[in-house]
């Protein structure tokens, strides 16, 4: 009586659930992702030289942009010598892009910040330099890539 | 003939096979395991970037190192406020690691432009030359 043969018991890991698992931790994973947003306008700084040697440019080739402690920019360039309100930057990319077509490469754009200056109006003025772009006779596209970040403490 | 025909085509179960939902799930878990950062941020720091039409995208997140400068002024580098005279310090070193950082400077939008001067000017002591001024998209 007791020689019948125990029945055979199959182990396994049951895998049905699998599938619900999987679904759990993707569920997680979606839920806790923060895809990246980091976004910004990039810049290159010059490096300190020892002696601070000043570059000579001539004048033809600068547009110097005066930030005063109120957010007012003045423009000073050739043919240009005009004070712009925060509501009137839009000027600032125009003349850019006028001067731009007239040096080509060679073309300095100095921004002089006040130091009491909010940096809000700083960004506002770097924003519309770096959206001025030409398009050249022979097909290249204009920027103004040389920029010089300079602080004032006058006015 | 006719008949013999049409009862061969008998039932069949149409059902979407279930067998590899598992496999696409995991597939879906590892795309985002891959992508997944944690909230490196810290929400406590108050300040509000200032917006401008030419946003970039910065795409190589794990090339670039934090400032924050929140309304007060105050300076954080890792979770610690700084004097602006130890940026140089703090920032020195992960150059060396990594020459090309790019140091992202989060800085509120009121903030007076002689404060992130000082902060400019110390990066350039720590050659950290590449940096974005974190800023908003403007709509």
């Amino acid at each position: 009586m007791r020689l019948r043969e125990k029945k055979k018991h199959v182990h396994g890991i049951p895998t049905g659930s699998m599938g619900d698992v999987a679904f759990l931790i993707l569920l997680f994973f979606l839920v806790s992702t923060v895809f990246t947003k980091d976004k910004g306008l990039k810049m290159l700084l010059p490096e300190k030289t020892a002696d601070e040697k000043e570059v000579i440019v001539v004048p033809k080739n600068i547009v110097t942009l005066t930030i005063n402690p109120a957010g007012e920019v003045k423009v000073k360039t050739i043919g240009y010598d005009e004070y712009l309100t925060i509501q009137e930057y839009d000027r600032i990319r125009v003349i850019i892009e006028e001067r731009l077509l007239e040096r080509d490469t060679l073309l300095v754009v100095s921004l002089r910040a006040s130091k009491e200056a909010p940096y809000g109006s700083m960004v506002h003025v770097l924003d519309q330099i770096k959206l001025a772009k030409v398009m050249t006779a022979d097909d290249r596209e204009l920027r103004a890539n040389k920029i010089s970040l300079i602080p004032t403490s006058e006015e | 003939m006719m008949r013999k025909s049409i009862i061969r085509r008998a039932t069949k179960a149409h059902e979407i096979p279930t067998a590899s939902t598992a496999d696409i799930a995991f597939l879906l878990i590892l795309f985002f395991m891959v992508t997944t950062v944690f909230r490196p941020t810290i929400l406590r720091i108050l300040y509000q970037l200032p917006d401008a039409e030419s946003t970039q995208r910065i795409l190589m997140r794990r090339n670039v190192s934090y400032i924050w400068v929140d309304k007060d002024s105050k300076i954080y580098i890792d979770d610690h406020v700084v004097n602006v005279d130890m940026i140089a310090g703090k920032v020195g070193p992960k150059i060396w690691e990594n020459p090309d950082l790019i140091t992202m400077l989060n800085i509120d939008q009121g903030i007076a432009y002689g404060v992130v001067d000082g902060i400019l000017d110390q990066l350039k002591d720590a050659k950290a030359f590449r940096i974005t001024f974190a800023t908003e998209f403007r709509r």
